[in-house]
């Protein structure tokens, strides 16, 4: 210090510099450099800066002189190697070398950049912070003690030199901290010029935190531009050129030696010169290169790998080097270039090829190849556009469709007339599209969009049966029919078999029953014509009630619940779920009932509200045997007692009892309609009479078709040996044919035949299938759907007007299917015969400029 | 499908005594369905019919509570029928019936 001070007058840097010349190109070169000679550069620079004032713009052009020279010496190295590896090795060993040292080397010379004439113009204002301070101490001391293993590190990829540095910081942090302390004490300004470099090293440290210390030097820079200008400028298109080659070396299997195009790429990043794009270089070089290889090289690959091995062989080499091409990404090139090159590759690999790929498709799924499809799909899902897997959608569809509608129509014999197979095999079928939709597409939602759309068309198919639904009532001659699948119709009946008490009931547990009625719910999801499904449902749940049929009532209040949960409207439910709170109202009634009066034991009565139950069915009227007649009177007198404002209406088409009947042979118990009984009971006067038709209909009172129907059940009860009653003449073939003279009588040798042998004692249940209305004909039946069909559709059309004021037509429509979607799909002709319809009684009008927009009219 | 399903073979019966007749009644389960004895059966005041719940019960959900339906009919003196909710908000208003404009009076009430 006191001999700085002392030469003061004399040239300082002339002093200085030849001696600190030689630790610079020691530096350089990566030899080994003491701790002492390493501070002494720092006191030497310091000195040089502190004492004159032209000091740093000296230093500077010593500096650049000497390492030009340093790296045309390199230059001269690379270009002397012939062969392209051996450039690209040479290379590749001198810049690291290069490289490691410009994060070194620029340390000592941190006072330059107070320089005025070599200051960086990116270095900005900052205030000082200790911990920038600190930074720079650090950084100073990794410096410090890594220099001698630098050389040795040389060959090792820079972040791993980085590691040894910090990993051996903590033992020098105390020659660092002497050294700085030496430069603080260096003079009058020394305090100040440490806050400074402390204060840059901080920004620097804030501009980037990937950064070094040393990003912003002026020396740094110096460096790499000057390595940029003489080296990397003249023979960049040559290293690439060379990188290239050894990446198309690699995908052919060959040897290579990856760090040399890593090496490369790092040139290229690091080189750039432009601070606020840094990767502006790599990316219109070497990305683009290496974006070009890759496309040109598998084109060439692709179309001969398809020729060769076929598509399904293919798709597989696809895959695997699409990933092995992320992973080749990962080494080669930097995060940014990631999704362009996937993007490029899909476009070679699998856009070009889209066509071929995906006529194989329809076989995939036929063969149910589910991995093959898995793998199809994972390749198309990469194609942005989506257009292959909308493809493959399209012939999932179509494959569920048609694979659906066969299976259908080869079955067509078994499923029409059995609806437990029919849904069972329907379930089957979805189950097994559904497996395919999971392990394929792995259950993504546009697969499932597709599976369901093509279960739609499965379940609301009418090839193969079908009910005939009148178009319109208004022309009820002209036979217009829509027809309409039959499947809501089977899915109620399956329901019932599930919850009455059946064979197919019984057979299977409680668990079991309730998947099965999940599976139906399921299935119903798909059905257009929901409200045929209810009407069925309905009627069904009338039957067991009433005969008090049900397997198990808990499950019954379940699937009303049910039904809720997956949208059927709230008054239907509503409506069920008030038949079976009238069903124990009435229970009660009954056991009141029966305590009034002790004689009744044979009677129990059913009294129900007549708006739950019995909406649009008729009464007929029956003349009672007496026995029956006997207990009315008391009823009513119970009832009225009971209630007041009530009036009560006998239903005697559904009321039914057992009787016992005795004959020559035995004595049986059976179940019959009180219609049946009504009939019988005429016989107890005249056991051996033959009774004519018409007499049974003066006897009984009954409208002609309810009795036809009832000695129909009684002369041909289905799937019976022998016959209550019998009939002359003997071969009638339907009860359209009983005439008036027709002439019945009781089959005295009646007996229960089980297992082919005579009974003398046993139940029979005559009942079948109990009529609820008066019998009507299908298509009376289908009529009042339709009709029903008509007025909520009107009802829904004023719902929405009346919110709405003013609605173009499309839009109406939508919003009229989407009420309704969950009773039946309208058709576009009933909407529009109930817009007209509505219109001629002024709902609502048409606007007088747009024929296409109604509005309300209140 | 027939119900056959249910029927089954019973040779346990010991009963000799021979009933005179050839059918004798063992069990009769009788049905009835019981209305509002009204003239009209729709509610004028919030149009529902009067089987059911009133528009108001409906939207509030209430349910019947064994057989004691909450929402029952009630008849004037004029003999015009609506459901007992709705004729108890509108007497609040206006003491005539509805539909004939006389003094309203309860006749009886349905239960």
């Amino acid at each position: 210090m006191l001999r700085a001070i002392g030469k003061r007058d004399r040239d300082i840097f002339d002093e200085e510099w030849p001696e600190k010349r030689k630790i610079v190109l020691k530096l350089l070169r990566q030899e080994t450099v003491s701790q002492l000679e390493w501070q002494d550069l720092f006191y030497g620079v310091h000195n040089v800066c502190l004492w004159d004032e032209k000091g740093a713009t000296k230093i500077y052009d010593g500096l650049q002189q000497d390492i030009v020279q340093f790296i045309v010496q390199a230059q001269s190295l690379v270009q002397a190697q012939r062969g392209e590896q051996a450039l690209l090795a040479t290379y590749i060993v001198e810049w690291r070398k290069f490289f490691t040292q410009s994060n070194y080397l620029p340390l000592p010379f941190r006072q330059l950049e107070q320089s005025p004439q070599v200051k960086p113009p990116a270095s900005s204002s900052a205030s000082s912070s200790s911990a920038g301070a600190s930074t720079s101490n650090s950084a100073a001391a990794a410096a410090a003690s890594s220099v001698t293993a630098a050389g040795a590190a040389a060959g090792a990829s820079s972040s791993s030199s980085s590691n040894q540095a910090s990993s051996s910081s903590s033992s020098t942090t105390k020659a660092s901290t002497s050294s700085a302390a030496t430069t603080t004490t260096g003079g009058g300004g020394g305090a100040s010029t440490s806050a400074g470099a402390g204060s840059n090293s901080a920004t620097s440290a804030s501009n980037s935190s990937k950064k070094g210390p040393t990003d912003d030097s002026p020396v740094r820079k110096l460096m790499l531009d000057s390595w940029n200008k003489h080296i990397f400028h003249d023979i960049k298109d040559r290293l690439q050129e060379s990188a290239m080659k050894i990446v198309h070396a690699e995908r052919n299997g060959d040897a290579y030696d990856a760090q040399l195009v890593v090496g490369v790429r790092e040139s290229y990043v690091n080189l750039s010169s432009n601070s606020e794009d840094k990767l502006e270089i790599y990316r219109e070089h070497f990305e683009k290169a290496y974006l070009k290889a890759t496309a040109d090289f598998y084109r060439l690959k692709s179309a001969e790998q398809q020729q060769e091995n076929g598509v399904l062989a293919y798709m597989k080499y696809a895959d695997a080097k699409l990933r092995e091409e992320e992973v080749r990404a990962k080494r080669y090139l930097e995060p940014s270039s990631f999704n362009i090159l996937t993007c490029r590759l899909v476009k070679v690999l699998i856009v070009d090829h889209l066509n071929s790929i995906i006529a194989e498709c329809p076989a995939l799924i036929r063969d149910y190849e589910t991995e093959r499809l898995n793998l199809m799909f994972r390749l198309m899902d990469r194609v942005l556009d989506g257009e292959g897997v909308e493809a493959m959608m399209g012939d999932l569809q179509r494959h569920i469709k048609s694979a659906g509608l066969a299976d259908m129509q080869s079955a067509s014999e078994i499923i029409t007339q059995d609806s437990e197979k029919y849904v069972e095999r329907l379930l089957e079928l979805f189950n097994k599209f559904s497996d395919l939709v999971r392990n394929a597409f792995n259950d993504d939602p546009r697969f499932l969009t597709a599976r369901d759309i093509a279960f739609k068309m499965v379940v609301n198919d009418t090839s193969v049966f079908k009910m005939d639904l009148p178009t319109s009532i208004a022309n009820r001659g002209v036979k217009y029919t829509a027809p309409e699948s039959k499947c809501p119709e089977l899915l109620a009946n399956y329901c019932d078999m599930l919850l009455r008490r059946t064979p197919l009931s019984k057979r299977l547990t409680s668990e079991q029953i309730d998947a099965r009625l999940r599976d139906v719910l399921l299935v119903l999801k798909y059905v257009n014509n929901k409200d045929v499904f209810m009407r069925y449902h309905k009627v069904h749940l009338t039957r067991r009630l009433i005969l008090g049929t049900s397997a198990d009532s808990e499950k019954e209040e379940d699937i009303v619940e049910w039904l809720r949960e997956v949208g059927m409207p709230a008054d239907y439910v509503n409506r069920l779920a008030r038949m079976f709170q009238d069903i124990k109202v009435s229970e009660d009634l009954n056991t009141q009932f029966r305590n009034s009066i002790s004689r009744h034991d044979a009677i129990n009565i059913k009294i129900l509200n007549a708006g739950a139950w019995a909406r649009c069915s008729e009464r007929v009227s029956v003349s009672l045997p007496i026995e029956l007649e006997d207990y009315i009177p008391d009823v009513e007198e119970f009832y009225k007692k009971k209630h007041s404002g009530r009036k009560l209406q006998w239903y005697h088409h559904m009321s039914n009892g057992t009787i016992t009947f005795v004959n020559n042979f035995g004595r049986y118990d059976l179940d019959v309609t009180t219609f049946q009984m009504a009939v019988l009971f005429a016989w107890n006067q005249r056991q051996h009479d033959k009774i004519s038709y018409e007499n049974l209909r003066l006897a009984t009172e009954l409208p002609d078709p309810e009795l036809r129907r009832t000695l129909w059940s009684l002369v041909a009860f289905p799937k019976i040996k022998k016959q209550i009653l019998l009939m002359e003449p003997t071969v009638i073939n339907s009860p359209k044919d009983f005439a008036e003279n027709t002439m019945f009588y009781i089959n005295q040798e009646f007996a229960i035949v089980k297992n082919g042998k005579s009974q003398r004692r046993g139940k029979l249940n005559l009942i079948g299938r109990l009529q609820l209305s008066t019998e009507r004909s299908q298509q009376e039946d289908n009529q009042s759907i339709v009709q029903l069909r008509i007025l909520r559709t009107q009802e829904a059309i004023i719902k929405i007007m009346k919110v709405r004021k003013r609605m173009n037509n499309a839009a109406l429509q939508a919003e009229l299917i989407d009420i309704l979607k969950n009773m039946f799909l309208p058709s576009k002709k009933m909407i529009k015969e109930q817009l007209e319809w509505l219109i001629e009684h002024k709902y609502m009008r048409r606007d007088d400029d747009d024929i296409n927009m109604f509005i309300y009219v209140a | 499908m027939a119900d056959d399903g249910e029927n089954s073979v019973d040779n346990r019966a010991t009963d000799d005594s021979k009933p005179e007749k050839m059918f004798t009644l063992k069990k009769w389960n009788a049905v009835a369905m019981w209305s509002w004895d009204v003239e009209c059966d729709i509610c004028a005041i919030c149009r529902v019919q009067v089987m059911d719940s009133c528009l108001r019960c409906q939207a509030e959900n209430k349910r019947d509570v064994l057989g004691r339906q909450d929402c029952v009919v009630v008849w004037g003196e004029c003999n015009h029928s609506f459901h007992h909710c709705c004729m108890s908000l509108w007497v609040k208003q206006n003491n005539r019936c509805p539909l004939c404009q006389q003094e309203w009076s309860i006749q009886r009430m349905g239960k």
